[in-house]
């Protein structure tokens, strides 16, 4: 026989037939293909449905060209994905090893139809060592997933150590792998042919196929040619299999996941859309399901289970009965339920002509589908966002929960309800009279816009840089540096009020937006352009949700602005720094603000700090506990968060824990305490460590401070 | 069951009280008003024997125009309307002649229960409760931290010193409420929001046919006298110190 027994191919034209043995069965293939896409069809139609079938309207398809580029960094390029370096990888391995395999499939079949000039020769070579490796790959990303799913069993993936390995997940995992398997195999038999037959001398480019191929040795031609085809056959049905099943199982996030992706909220981090007309709005906040946006809703299928917005949650990992990745698959459940029941009863008015009669719901969703303890265990830490590959938006879910339980029942916990009439009476949370807001500046000289209004940066001091003991002293030193660099500044003084920012993410929208126009209206009335804030929680509201309110200003956070005095050589720092310090990023800083080198930078400039970090830090820096309002509530379930945060300080070696929020302030001295490490660790403010560096304090207070 | 609950703007406990010059009362201006607390947990248990036996609650107070802000407080907690006698005689009228007017208010609404706070955070007088009872002939229970109601009866329970004592009586009666006897709700914002629209009627001393006469007058106000400021005591050494100590505290502290 010779040697390119008719087919053409030979040294210098490499190549191989498409469809090799399999040449007549393409109108069948095309039958099983129509049906595979029929009913993937179908099933993206039910989902299609079930979408439409409920929510609020939202528009999310504005700014194409932002929501793109979402698409292409988070979904090609797996951007997020990536930032877990397992996951990522066996993810990352599966997804551009199918991407390429499909595209690699795809020129097959047009060589097959329309024949390619260059499929032969060295085109054909690379083309053969690709497709090998990438096979490898997808193959090796499953074994790293089945790895880590069935052995290693890491907790994100199941709930309270309790694995939640579905049958849907292995059968998906098994799915492809099989695929690959079956791929390669079929390339063997062919290769077993193609050799030894065909003499085909180039087929070591395709490695794997290529050595599976030697295990044939002495199988018969014909043998090989029949089992070719049942493997042919198992490949195509396992690959339509795989079509037909994405709808109908964990593979629709390969169409709801890139889908959030283009559908992300272009607001910035952590805004959260203000309640309108409260004249004459029927109802605030979300009690029901259909209270959500549609979007809101879309959001709990795009879900994929990777739980790694649980693995940083304080809630979850203080023992709080709350697990973002669990309410999110709770509310998928609750909608899918939801869902059905009302396609069906609008289909049945349909039928009948009438209006549909849309049955209540089993279980309320406030309260029963997502408990109240799970509600309020929430400190808005941001972690579950900042983190969640799919661009899952968790924390406007639970205010808009917590907005109707404050709003609507007026049913919440005592402490908060407490914290609530303070700020009402006296605009802080304390309750302490309103009057007494500046008393801190008076022997610091500091004027107040109402005597002085010609200054550059209004300082926003906030309740506890007003009123709690450790917070004056943080605003005390932060004024000083200000003093001591010649900036000018003013400070509101009496006609300061509380941001609102703990009534705004402890639901009660009306309060918060009292406040908020308060301090807009006296802001405003002076021509405040600038301002300068102490506590990373006035700082992001005044920020982000003031402009809502018509009050637009330049915010900066005192760590930004010492940051820069610094840079300027306005200030030096000379008195060192003993011992280890750690930096604590507060969530309102750093992962709603993105601020995470300034504070680190200036202490580094302080003469021989030797900064350290805790286990978690930057975007995965785990929440002192005080935020979205937990800060005025009992934590009576679980341990304590801000003990859990000491701990990780402890670990670190760290004697001085540096913050830049006045609440991360109070709880990390309260971990130290009750650590009882007050003897060897201590919470200060980076103003505080900054003004004492600049060791300007005279001469007697110093002396004084030593004596005490 | 036909219920009234008898309400007192006062200024916020943490407000800065400032005496007026000429000792006639306090500076108004810069004052957070709220209702009076006391009175706070007599609206709550009014609503909650609405809740429970149906009925209206009917919030009635005395004060300027700026008490109608306190009534609509009682109104968006769910009270159903408000009687507002305003009257510049009536301003920081004694207890006797509020009580007066909140008598005559009241009569014509021949109400089953009254509800008043214990006393009044601002000044303190605790009268008006009992003369209010004493004018529409009713008996009263004061300083109530526990209340329940049977048919007619009431049993109603106050702390005295180191024990309990329930009363019983009957409807129509009128309590005064404690610390204790519940805790009051937060208002709902649709509670808020319609509560501005609930009727609240105002009546002047004219309209309601009476005249103020006091019986007692408020002569003089005067603030308390301020506390001297620390002293530092300044030295070279512990024992400079101390011995500066030893001084003052004989000779101008006298006390050793
Ligand atoms: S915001 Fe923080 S506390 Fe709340 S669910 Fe997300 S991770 Fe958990
Ligand atoms: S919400 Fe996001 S991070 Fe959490 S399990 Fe779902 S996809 Fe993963």
């Amino acid at each position: 026989m010779a040697l390119n027994g008719g087919h053409g191919f030979g040294p210098g034209y490499e190549g191989r037939e498409v469809f090799w043995n399999a040449h007549s069965y393409e109108a069948v293939l095309f039958f099983f293909t129509a049906i595979a896409l029929v009913i993937f069809a179908y099933g993206i139609y039910r989902r299609w449905r079930m979408w439409k079938a409920l929510g609020l309207p939202e528009n999310r398809t504005d700014k194409a060209g932002e929501r793109i580029k979402s698409l292409l960094v988070n979904g090609l390029l797996q951007a997020r994905t990536f930032r877990e370096s397992y996951a990522g990888i066996f993810h990352g391995l599966i997804f551009f090893g199918f991407i390429i395999l499909i595209f690699g499939a795809a020129i097959d079949a047009t060589q097959f139809h329309f024949g390619l000039p260059f499929f032969h020769g060295s085109f054909y070579l690379w083309f053969s060592l690709v497709m090998e490796i990438f096979g490898l790959a997808v193959l090796a990303g499953v074994i790293l997933a089945v790895i880590r799913r069935y052995v290693w069993k890491p907790d994100l993936l199941g709930y309270r150590g309790k694995p939640d390995n579905r049958p849907d997940d292995a059968i998906v995992l098994l799915l492809i792998a099989l695929i690959i398997v079956t791929g390669f195999i079929i390339e063997a038999l062919r290769l077993h042919v193609n050799v030894n037959v065909d003499g085909f001398t180039w087929e070591h480019w395709s490695f794997a196929g290529y050595l599976l191929s030697k295990t044939l040795a002495g199988v018969d031609i014909g043998t090989t040619m029949t089992l070719h085809k049942i493997m042919w056959w198992g490949h195509a049905a396992l690959a339509l299999a795989f079509i037909a099943y994405i709808p109908y199982s964990r593979l629709l996030h390969i169409i709801t996941t890139p889908a959030n992706h283009y559908l992300l909220s272009l607001e910035p981090t952590g805004t959260l859309k203000p309640i309108e007309d409260f004249e004459n709005a029927e109802s605030f906040g979300v009690g029901r399901l259909e209270e959500f946006t549609w979007k809101q809703i879309f959001d709990s299928d795009a879900c994929t289970r990777c739980g790694r917005c649980q693995d940083g949650c304080p809630a979850y990992l203080s023992g709080k009965p709350l697990s973002p990745k669990k309410m999110i698959q709770d509310i998928k459940e609750h909608w899918e339920d939801r869902a059905a029941k009302i396609l069906a009863a609008k289909a049945l008015a349909k039928k009948s002509g009438g209006e549909p009669e849309i049955p209540e719901p089993d279980k309320m969703l406030v309260g029963e589908v997502i408990d109240l303890h799970e509600l309020w265990a929430c400190t808005n830490c941001m972690y579950c966002m900042e983190n969640c590959p799919a661009l899952i938006e968790h924390v406007p879910k639970i205010v808009g929960m917590r907005q109707y339980k404050v709003l609507m029942e007026a049913d919440f916990s005592p402490e908060l309800q407490l914290t609530y009439r303070n700020m009402e009476n006296n605009s802080n949370p304390w309750g302490i009279g309103a009057h007494l807001r500046g008393e801190w500046a008076k022997e610091l000289g500091i004027k107040t816009l109402a005597e002085n209004p010609d200054v550059e940066y209004l300082f926003y001091v906030g309740c506890a840089g007003s009123l709690d003991d450790q917070g004056k002293k943080v605003s005390t030193a932060f004024a000083k540096i200000l003093q001591a660099a010649g900036v000018s500044f003013g400070i509101l003084g009496e006609e300061e009020g509380c941001c609102g920012d703990s009534a705004m993410r402890g639901g009660n929208e009306y309060l918060y937006q009292t406040q908020a126009q308060m301090n807009i209206e006296v802001m405003n009335g002076y021509g405040v352009k600038k301002i300068i804030c102490t506590c990373p929680h006035g700082y992001n509201a005044l920020k982000k949700d003031y402009p809502h309110f018509g009050g637009n200003y330049e915010v900066y956070h005192h760590t930004e602005i010492i940051a820069k005095l610094i840079a300027e050589g306005k200030i030096t720092l000379k008195k060192p720094l003993e011992g280890v310090t750690t930096y604590h990023d507060s969530c309102f800083l750093g992962r709603y603000n993105g601020i995470y080198d300034q504070p680190r930078n200036i202490l580094k400039s302080v003469p021989g700090t030797r900064l350290v970090e805790m286990r978690s830090n930057h975007r995965k820096s785990f929440c002192c506990g005080a935020g979205g309002a937990r800060m005025w509530m009992e934590e009576d379930i679980g341990e304590r968060i801000n003990d859990m945060r000491t701990d990780q300080a402890i670990e670190a070696g760290a004697a001085t824990i540096a913050v830049g929020c006045p609440f991360c302030l109070t709880m990390m001295a309260d971990g130290i305490k009750d650590r009882g490490k007050e003897e060897s660790m201590k919470s200060m403010d980076i103003a505080e460590i900054v003004w004492r560096s600049m060791d300007l304090e005279k001469a007697t207070t110093a002396e004084e401070a030593k004596e005490e | 069951m036909n219920i009234v609950a008898c309400v007192k703007q006062v200024p916020d406990t943490e407000a800065l009280i400032k005496v007026k010059a000429d000792g006639s009362g306090i500076e108004e201006g810069g004052i957070k008003w709220v209702m009076n607390p006391y009175d706070e947990f007599g609206v709550e248990e009014a609503l909650k024997l609405k809740e429970k036996f149906g009925g209206e609650v009917t919030i009635v107070s005395v004060g300027p125009a700026r008490a109608l802000e306190t009534i609509r407080t009682a109104l968006a907690m769910g009270a159903e309307k408000g009687i507002h006698i305003s009257d510049p005689s009536l301003d920081n009228a004694d207890a006797y002649n509020t009580a007066k007017a909140l008598a005559t208010a009241i009569k014509g609404l021949s109400p089953d229960i009254i509800f008043c706070g214990m006393r009044a955070i601002d000044d303190d007088a605790g009268q008006v409760g009992s003369v209010l009872a004493e004018l529409l002939d009713l008996p009263s229970v004061t300083v109530v931290t526990k209340l329940e109601v049977e048919g007619t009866t009431v049993k109603a329970t106050k702390a005295i010193e180191g024990a309990q004592v329930t009363y019983e009586t009957s409807l129509p009666c009128l309590i005064t409420a404690a610390k204790g006897l519940n805790e009051p709700r937060y208002a709902s914002l649709p509670g808020i929001m319609k509560a501005k629209k609930k009727p609240v009627d105002v009546k002047d001393a004219a309209a309601l046919g009476i005249t103020v006469e006091p019986k007692a007058k408020v002569v003089k106000m005067t603030p308390p006298p301020e506390r001297a400021p620390g002293k530092k005591i300044d030295g070279a050494d512990p024992a400079e110190k101390a011995a500066k100590l030893v001084k003052l505290l004989r000779e101008e502290a006298k006390v050793i």
